[in-house]
């Protein structure tokens, strides 16, 4: 059965959505994105001196009739970006109701689409312990995000993570687009280095934290003896009061504003949701309000 | 402090069985967590715990053992004693006619009662109560009871009497409990005034109320001129009474009058009204005051109530209808003797010249009048033995029986000159009493038929003699009307508290009685008299059921006169003794409060169930 569906109807309320970039773009030629240097598309946006071997036929003649000298006009360059998503698939993020997993998946799938949509090309990975594998590679057009996308179904959602070991040895690339890092952050391995990575890279960088609904309000109360499902050598014994209650709450703060301060501390984008949260509340309320789509 | 149920602390064994379970439910609960990550980084960011709050985990716990232990004293339902704390009391309550009045819009029965109970209310638990009532009846109500409860629905269900109430009695003993316990609290609750008293605690419930009365009414009738007298008092103030003459329950008087009345003193008043006759009539005072009961005077016409309904059955009625409507205040029917056929609910049946077998059987529910048979009758008492007719006329001779029975039938006649041209020969199976005779044989005689009821004969046809053309006809009707229809009471007007004696008359079913306050009672018909005793004051409606038929009629028992101005009396009490201040160990029952402590501590366990399981913080 599949983990997750895609509306149809939402897509196409999606295609209204539009990536913003921050950095320089700096992809492939024949994209969609307009890119700060100058290059060849329709979209007028500067004049400067004719020199020998400028193409003459971007010579502003009406403007040589005035001024009886040769202006060259400019028109922005148009680049393809290269949206990477990478999923956290430690066991982690599937157990209990999987809602974690599957709210992951929904997401990455969505942003492939709108990527897909804006000519861009997708690539999708997943982190499972220190690697880092590539699900999905240079994925361009809805034809392809059609055919490639069901491949989401096949990723198995065990072992621990270590974002940064996986990213680091890898290419992330140069400027050339958005780096979408989907995890639930419960982790005290390191992540920094890779988020300090993508920004060093000037790629821009959206930390989506996705926590279920018992991570962000845990109602369990009493002797309690945890296992955690990711290694269950790390455990946990303690009668669940309402002290220990407030210092979980004051520990979700703690965690959720580490991931944000430091993303945003670089640049970088952060966004917090719960599993349970819909996707047009995630689209078209949080990722607004962050300014990674308009 | 005692229990009333010790067994009642077993239930403190489920205090270790509630630990024991907490122990063995007190294990952790194994859970696999997405991650434990944050559970164990909140670890630090536990601040120092406050050392009660060590006590949250085991609050229930302790709700629940408290819950126990207090279900448990419950159910063995402690007792506090408290040293001198506790009282007993004595109450006499007087209940006479007086304690009627109305002060402050209840009766001072009423609030005599009231003050009791709030005396039982405030005292101490522990403490004692005896009541002793004086009524119609002296006696004590209860003694000695602790319970307050009981107390007060017993003194709830008492009510006033209407006659007067003689306290020495009550006094006698309460002053048993006094020698028993000299620290006895004897209160008396009555309404009279008294000049000393000792070791009695006297609650006044007099108030000064305005009370008139009307008292002493008689009548005359005579020549269709009714004239009623009597006279009305005003007990607290000189006033000007209006009195009015009711006649027959009319809501307009046939006379009023306004009288001016010093206090105390009995002012007399006349009435004159015109009125043939009147089966009732009454005196009221149209002025309201504390105590009704003696404002109306009721008197009942006693020949009114005397008269029955009468069957004649007769060819030719007229003469015996035209005297009896003089005589009776009662229907008359009249059917010819072919239409007879048995019926019932008269008072005085007469068969004049009915063949005996269209009678058949003599009625049981009245007085009968056989007046010329053509033959015998089953029951009648006697036979008849032929008709003899004279050569011309002969006169019928008047009896010199001394009997009783014949002086009442053959009183006021002259019995001379009375004629007959024939008449029938009779033989007596019975005693009769002759009233008239033919030489030796009787013309008219009394008696009784077989099953009890007065039998008259006339042994000649009326229209045969001329004894309808002569004074004497209506005398000798009048007394034998008189021997038909006995009066059922002596008189119909009486005082609360006495007796009234009631004729049972033969073949009488039963006599029912409904008071003025509409007790209904029955009296015994077993003899010649019926006593009925007068305890209220009022119309007491009686009903006579005679072989199946009812007839009923009223008596009056006004209100006892002695009872109008209690405020008079000025006896001394005492009771005989050195009194004490010593109390002794009143109780303390704590159940209310347990049952409070109960509540909360459910509330609170049941607050630390759903600050655990719903968050409520």
């Amino acid at each position: 059965m599949s983990r997750f569906v895609i509306n149809e109807e939402f897509l196409q309320q999606i295609e209204t959505l539009q990536m913003l970039l921050k950095n320089n773009v700096a992809g492939m030629f024949g994209g969609n994105r307009k890119s700060r240097s100058y290059g060849s598309s329709c979209e007028f946006t500067d004049y400067r001196d004719y020199t020998g071997g400028d193409d003459t036929t971007k010579i502003d003649w009406n403007a040589y009739a005035r001024f009886d000298k040769l202006y060259t006009k400019l028109y922005l360059d148009e680049r393809q970006m290269h949206t990477k998503i990478y999923i956290d698939a430690s066991r982690s993020m599937e157990y209990g109701d999987a809602k974690k997993a599957e709210q992951a998946l929904k997401i990455a799938s969505l942003i492939a689409y709108l990527s897909v949509c804006e000519m861009d090309k997708v690539s999708i990975f997943v982190i499972k312990n220190n690697e880092l594998h590539e699900i999905i590679r240079g994925m361009v057009g809805k034809e392809a995000y059609l055919t490639s996308i069901s491949k989401l179904e096949d990723i198995v959602f065990d072992g621990d993570s270590y974002i940064s070991d996986a990213i680091l040895p890898t290419n992330v690339g140069y400027g050339d687009g958005l780096s979408v890092l989907i995890s639930d952050f419960l982790t005290d391995n390191d992540y920094e280095a890779a988020i300090d990575l993508f920004c060093d890279k000037k790629r821009d960088l959206l930390c989506m934290q996705v926590l279920s609904k018992e991570e962000l309000n845990p109602l369990v109360r009493g002797k309690v003896h945890f296992f955690d499902s990711e290694n269950v050598s790390r455990t946990y014994k303690k009668n669940i009061d309402r002290d220990i209650a407030k210092a979980y709450k004051s520990a979700l703060e703690y965690v959720t504003n580490k991931v944000k301060n430091y993303a945003l501390a670089r640049g970088a984008s952060y966004m917090l949701t719960s599993a349970e949260a819909s996707l047009g509340e995630i689209f078209f309320e949080k990722l607004v309000n962050t300014e990674v789509v308009k | 402090m005692s229990f009333l149920y010790p067994l009642g602390l077993l239930g403190l064994i489920g205090v270790p069985i509630l630990i024991f379970i907490y122990i063995i439910k007190s294990k952790y609960t194994e859970q696999t967590v997405s991650s434990t990550y944050l559970w164990t980084l909140s670890e630090k960011f536990l601040k120092r715990k406050n050392p009660l709050s060590r006590l949250t985990g085991i609050i229930s716990l302790i709700l629940q053992i408290l819950s126990v232990i207090l279900i448990s004293l419950a159910i063995a339902h402690p007792i506090i004693a408290i040293p001198n704390a506790a009282n007993e009391y004595c109450f006499i309550l007087d209940a006479s006619g007086s304690m009627n009045m109305i002060s402050d819009e209840k009766t001072r029965f009423e609030n005599g009662k009231d003050e009791i109970k709030d005396i039982i209310n405030g005292a101490s638990e522990g403490s004692t109560f005896s009541l002793v009532y004086v009524g119609d009846d002296t006696g004590v109500v209860y003694e000695r009871t602790d319970d307050k409860e009981q107390a007060i629905a017993l003194l709830d269900e008492l009510k006033v009497a209407y006659n007067t109430a003689d306290l020495k009695e009550a006094l006698g003993i309460a002053q048993g409990y006094f020698n028993e316990n000299p620290s006895t609290l004897v209160y008396l609750v009555s309404d009279k005034a008294y000049g000393e008293h000792k070791n009695v605690n006297v609650i006044d419930l007099s108030r000064g109320e305005e009370n008139y009365a009307v008292s002493d009414v008689v009548y005359t009738n005579k020549d269709g001129i009714l004239e009623v007298s009597g006279s009305v008092v005003s007990y607290k103030s000189d006033a000007s009474i209006t009195v009015g003459l009711y006649i027959d329950g009319a809501d307009d008087p046939a006379a009023i009058e306004t009288i001016s009345v010093n206090k105390g003193e009995k002012t007399p008043f006349t009435f004159t009204a015109s009125s043939d006759r009147f089966s009732s009539f009454s005196v009221k005072v149209l002025q309201s005051d504390a105590l009704a009961l003696d404002n109306e005077y009721i008197v009942y016409d006693l020949e009114s109530e005397s008269s029955y309904d009468t069957l004649i059955v007769s060819e030719r009625p007229y003469l015996i209808k035209a005297m009896l409507g003089q005589l009776l205040h009662a229907k008359i029917d009249v059917i010819k003797p072919s239409e007879y056929s048995s019926q019932s609910g008269y008072g005085l049946y007469i068969f004049d010249s009915v063949a005996p077998d269209l009678i058949k059987e003599l009625p049981q529910d009245g007085t009968v009048w056989l007046m010329n048979l053509g033959g015998s009758v089953n029951g009648s008492g006697f036979s008849v033995q032929g008709e003899v007719t004279f050569d011309g006329s002969d006169v019928i001779t008047l009896t010199d029986s001394s009997s009783s029975t014949a002086q009442a039938l053959i009183k006021d006649l002259r019995g001379e000159g009375i004629h007959l041209t024939k008449y029938v020969k009779c033989g007596f199976y019975r005693n009769f009493t002759t009233v008239f005779s033919y030489k030796g044989n009787p013309i008219v005689f009394a008696g009784t038929t077989t099953n009890g009821s007065r039998e008259v004969v006339f042994a000649f046809d009326i229209h045969d003699s001329n004894l309808p053309l002569l004074s004497d006809y209506g005398v000798l009707m009048r007394n034998i009307v008189n021997y038909s229809f006995p009066d059922m009471v002596e008189k119909t007007s009486y005082e609360s508290s006495q007796e009234a004696q009631i004729n049972v008359i033969a073949n009488c079913e039963s006599i029912r009685v409904e008071s003025p306050l509409g007790n209904v009672t029955y009296l015994d018909t077993s003899s010649a008299i019926a006593s009925l005793p007068l305890n209220e004051a009022g119309v007491y409606n009686i009903t006579m059921t005679v072989a199946g038929s009812a007839r009923e009629f009223s008596i009056y028992s006004s209100f006892a006169e002695s009872e109008r101005d209690p405020a008079q009396s000025e006896e001394s009490i005492a009771l005989q003794g050195e009194k004490s201040s010593d109390g002794f160990d009143g109780k303390y029952d704590p159940l209310t409060v347990i049952f409070i402590i109960l509540a909360f501590i459910f509330l609170a366990d049941w607050m630390v169930y759903c600050y655990d399981k719903y968050q409520l913080r």
